[in-house]
């Protein structure tokens, strides 16, 4: 991929003459255009590791009087003893909101607004994140007051007991909205209480809110060896550095506690579920377990682009999107999601907000579509549909240095070599479409999808009980 | 350490601040500004950079420029210009194109039945609808369904989307740098060719999308009803999307006519930012978009809301947790005060530190959230807008004292200087971080010369913000926040439902 940069010439290559054709032929006019190669090599950022032992990835760039600090951490809630997922969960907030040993948090908030800067933490399920960013002339600031959060946090008891009622309010609110109901539903019938599918704070998680507890979980996420960081913008690398060694001396090491995710276990199906709630459109999901990992494997990629061309990129040229929207008029949004991560399998999906009277219609199709993956070859033209849009599309992926420091940091997360762009892109490239047919084939069952419904039952089409047996869930019976 | 940063935030230590008549930094952006004789403009900016292109067209169209009886038609016609044209998206134009009027005399036909009200047979109007959709799906033999789609899709375009607002409507993607020539080929002959396929299940498809962003949303038919109560007369108290029956009547007919009337070139604007040659692109603009003859220019709405005579206090039901709404009529975008209107907004609801957040968030733990915005639109008066949620028990009325106790006290007292250090330097800061991302200066370019008639005046606006004066701040409280000027509109669950915050 390291190739000369001559991307900024080719525009005045192309000759005006091959427009001179009358309107009308716009195919003509495209088929007869010839693009040249593009050329363009992205920057590297450079990759350093401080005396602490915390790898720091950095990309200068001038451009702008801007300045950008990244902090990934490895773990997150799911890594936490059970009884503390909902203190991890909000152990982010308090992180922002409750203060330092020696700031209030008052004067942390003063300190963020009276310099513009933005700071941004999150406590993720299996990662956790925290960004800094702002006018590079307030640099200083911005990496005294970051790391001070992350290293310091108070939890001062004034914020606790805000963050607490905030989450009693988002708790009694969690129905309000179709999609929260669908979402949160989804996820205990898939992966019943295991940790990677809790979204919401419990009021019994909520009772357990304590200082000591919030600093119990922030010590154990955000603590060097589970850290890597980035840094993109204006700035001068040696004193950078210099700065950061002093700031992250004395950060004490990870304390015991942590403990690997629990093994998944995904729900099988079929099986039919319903939810009432009194709205004029149903919310659809429907899946099973997506049986592959993130590898450099002929699989995977045949995956992602049977995903692409089923709902998940390939546009309004999706299977989904073509024949629910687009040819039936059943619903806005459709869409599948064959997501895979690097550690374990992950879970197969597909979802639709569908006209209430088109709900039976709706679904029956929508398993119809899935099904064909495997029973209608796709085309060759669609493969290289999904082909093309990778590779030509390929230097979106690189438009600026924090995007392309980011994205180091998530391959270095998740364990993927550095240069995996180039072999996802190599990998994408080789798929056949008897590859996408054959992975449909192996891995996408129609016939064993698990499928939610939220909606009123009274005006769909048909009684569901006609797609198969039904089991009714109450909403209240959804723990969190 | 950590005391010398507090004193800057005591303001003993003012940071470097540019002079009051500085230009904002988006003003020296070199964009050069290439107008066609037929009036259509093109904003072309080079920069550094990976090799990209974006392109952003605003239309000067959008859903205040509808006429009664056709609300959501702009949205509508967005939603068509992704269908094709005479030559993309068909393999035979004349047989697909005479078999229009057949399926829209069907259309008529279930408009006429759908028109009788009460007296309409449901029975009837079903098979006209089902012969609707039989008659269109016929009509498909001759398409190439989303060509356009996958045209760009296999070039590599990203973001490819558009959107209906009440002053504008806006196209939108980004392409290789290598690959630009494409945008002028398929641009140009969708806004000469547009051909209005697939329209009645894309007027099903657009109902649909009025349901999952109002109908199933509190807080999105909170404001739609917020709206319809606070504008009587000027047409951004209609919803964008539409009024439900309106949408089941819309015709092919009255899409073109929109079409006709307000796509002129000379209402376009294009903004093209990224590795691009300006030469090059502005040649390319004269050979593909000269030709098209000017259209009708674009003439503001007439209709001018009257002065409210005494507060609107609206309910709206729907099963979920309260929410508040609070509007103040105020001038457009571009009147004199509408600086200290933003400076007024952040003082009192810009973050963390703002008064309402103190008060009604960290002091008082009444509400979860308090945010300020005007809303819905730029070109014409509009609504500067409180929207807060309670913490049970304490209710959406406690809300509404503290908000108006706080605008009582700015209109009494001027903000601090800290308050106002803060808040310019959180302009000053904005000014330059919305100039990082190309494809966002393209739609800050495109859509302030398409309001504005000048691409530069978003960016002026940062300037004038930071000229705002604690004066300024407190006679804007003064002119504009009385009650009588006032729309309220609350959530409340409907009486016979279950109030104890679970769901039923």
């Amino acid at each position: 991929m390291r190739v000369p940069l001559i991307a900024g010439l080719m525009l005045c290559t192309l000759p005006l003459t091959a427009a001179a054709q009358q309107p009308g032929d716009t195919r003509a006019q495209i088929s007869a255009l010839r693009f040249p190669p593009l050329r363009f090599s992205p920057p590297t950022p450079k990759r350093v590791t401080l005396s602490n032992g915390v790898p720091v990835y950095l990309l200068e760039d001038h451009s702008l009087p801007l300045f950008d600090v990244e902090v990934v951490s490895k773990v997150g809630v799911a890594n936490l003893p059970d009884s503390l997922w909902g203190v991890g969960w909000q152990a982010d907030n308090l992180m922002r909101t409750g203060g330092t040993l020696t700031l209030s948090p008052d004067s942390v908030d003063q300190l963020i607004e009276f310099y513009a800067l933005n700071v941004f933490i999150s406590t993720g399920n299996e990662q956790s994140n925290a960004s800094f960013s702002g006018l590079s002339r307030y640099r200083d600031q911005m990496l005294d007051l970051g790391f001070d959060l992350l290293q310091h946090p108070r939890n001062d008891s004034s914020r606790v007991r805000i963050t607490a009622d905030q989450q009693l309010e988002a708790w009694r609110r969690r129905n309000d909205q179709p999609g929260s109901v669908l979402g949160r539903a989804w996820n205990q019938v898939m992966l019943g209480d295991h940790p990677l599918g809790r979204t919401q704070v419990t009021p019994v998680e909520v009772a357990g809110f304590t200082p000591a507890r919030f600093r119990w979980t922030q010590q154990r996420i955000f603590c060097p060896q589970n850290l890597l960081i980035g840094i993109s913008g204006d700035f001068d690398e040696r004193s950078l550095l210099a700065k950061l060694e002093r700031l992250l001396r004395g950060w004490p090491a990870c304390a015991a506690g942590l403990r690997p995710v629990p093994p998944l276990t995904i729900t099988r199906g079929p099986r039919l579920i319903l939810i009432e709630k009194d709205v004029n459109q149903t919310n659809i999901r429907m899946g099973h377990a997506g049986s592959l990992k993130v590898a450099n494997s002929p699989e995977y990629f045949a995956a992602q682009v049977a995903d692409f061309l089923l709902g998940g990129g390939g546009g309004f040229n999706s299977r989904l999107l073509a024949r629910v929207r687009s040819d039936s008029g059943f619903a806005y949004g459709v869409f599948s999601n064959w997501g895979a991560d690097t550690k374990r399998e992950g879970v197969f999906f597909a979802g639709a907000q569908i006209r209430a009277e088109k709900t039976v219609a709706g679904l029956a199709l929508m398993q119809r579509v899935i099904g064909s993956m495997a029973s209608e070859p796709v085309s060759a033209r669609d493969v290289q549909l999904a082909r093309d849009n990778e590779v030509n599309g390929f230097v979106f992926q690189f438009q600026n240095a924090g995007q392309i420091v980011q994205r180091q940091l998530n391959y270095a997360i998740q364990g993927l070599p550095a240069n995996w762009f180039d072999v996802y892109l190599k990998g994408i490239q080789a798929v056949t479409p008897d590859q996408v047919t054959a992975v449909s084939r192996s891995y996408l069952h129609p016939d064993r999808l698990v499928t939610l419904v939220v909606g009123k039952s009274a005006t769909f089409d048909k009684s569901l009980a006609t797609l198969g047996s039904v089991t009714v869930m109450p909403v209240d019976s959804i723990h969190r | 350490m950590r005391c010398v940063v507090w004193a800057v935030v005591l303001g003993l230590v003012a940071p470097a601040r540019a002079p009051a008549q500085e230009p904002s930094p988006g003003e020296r952006l070199p964009v050069t500004k290439h107008v066609l004789p037929n009036g259509m403009t093109f904003l072309l900016l080079r920069r550094e950079g990976a090799p990209t292109a974006s392109f952003v067209t605003h239309f000067r169209a959008g859903g205040v420029d509808e006429w009664t009886g056709i609300s959501g038609t702009a949205h509508l016609f967005e939603h068509m210009l992704f269908k094709g044209t005479t030559t993309v998206g068909t393999t035979n134009i004349a047989a697909e194109q005479a078999l229009f009027p057949v399926i829209d005399a069907v259309a008529d036909s279930f408009t006429a039945e759908f028109r009788k009200g009460g007296g309409t047979d449901s029975t009837r109007l079903a098979a006209l609808r089902d012969r609707l959709k039989q008659l269109e799906d016929s009509a498909r033999r001759f398409d190439v369904s989303n060509e356009l789609d996958r045209i760009l899709t296999e070039n590599g375009a990203q973001n490819l989307n558009a959107s209906t607002a009440n002053d504008l409507t806006n196209y939108f993607f980004q392409l290789p740098a290598n690959r630009v020539r494409l945008w002028f080929i398929l641009e140009s002959d969708r806004i000469r060719h547009p051909v209005l396929r697939e329209f009645y299940s894309e007027r099903e498809v657009v109902m649909e999308e009025r349901r999952l962003r109002v109908e199933t949303q509190p807080g999105g038919l909170l404001r739609e009803e917020f709206l319809q109560a606070a504008f009587r007369a000027h047409p951004y108290g209609r919803p964008v999307v539409g009024v439900a029956s309106e949408i089941q009547a819309v015709t092919r007919r009255s899409a073109e006519e929109y079409f006709h009337r307000f796509y002129g070139p000379n209402n376009a604007v294009v903004a093209i930012v990224g590795d691009i040659d300006v030469d090059t692109l502005a040649a390319w603009a004269d050979h593909y978009f000269g030709d098209i003859p000017a259209g009708e220019p674009h003439r503001p709405v007439v209709t001018q809301e009257p002065p409210q005579r005494g507060e609107r206090r609206i309910d709206v039901e729907f099963d979920a947790n309260p929410q508040v709404l609070i509007g103040y009529h105020v001038p457009n975008a571009q009147h004199a005060d509408a600086p200290a209107l933003e400076i007024l907004a952040a003082v009192l609801t810009g973050g963390r530190t703002s008064r309402l957040y103190q008060r009604l968030v960290i002091r008082n733990r009444i509400a979860t959230s308090i945010f300020s915005f005007q809303t819905p639109g730029q070109l014409y008066p509009r609504l500067f807008t409180f929207s807060a949620v309670p913490i049970a028990p304490h209710t959406t009325q406690e809300i509404e004292a503290a908000v108006y106790e706080e605008l009582a006290t700015l209109a009494a007292t001027p903000p601090t200087a800290a308050e106002l250090e803060r808040v310019r330097n959180q302009v000053q800061a904005g000014a330059i971080e919305r100039l990082q991302d190309n494809f966002g200066v393209a739609f800050q370019l495109s859509r302030s010369e398409a309001l504005w008639y000048d691409w530069r005046q978003t960016f002026r606006d940062d300037a004038a913000e930071l000229r705002v004066t604690g004066a300024d701040v407190q006679r804007v409280a003064r002119s504009y926040f009385s009650r009588s000027n006032r729309t309220v509109a609350t959530l409340v669950r409907p009486a016979a439902a279950d109030t104890t915050g679970r769901s039923r």
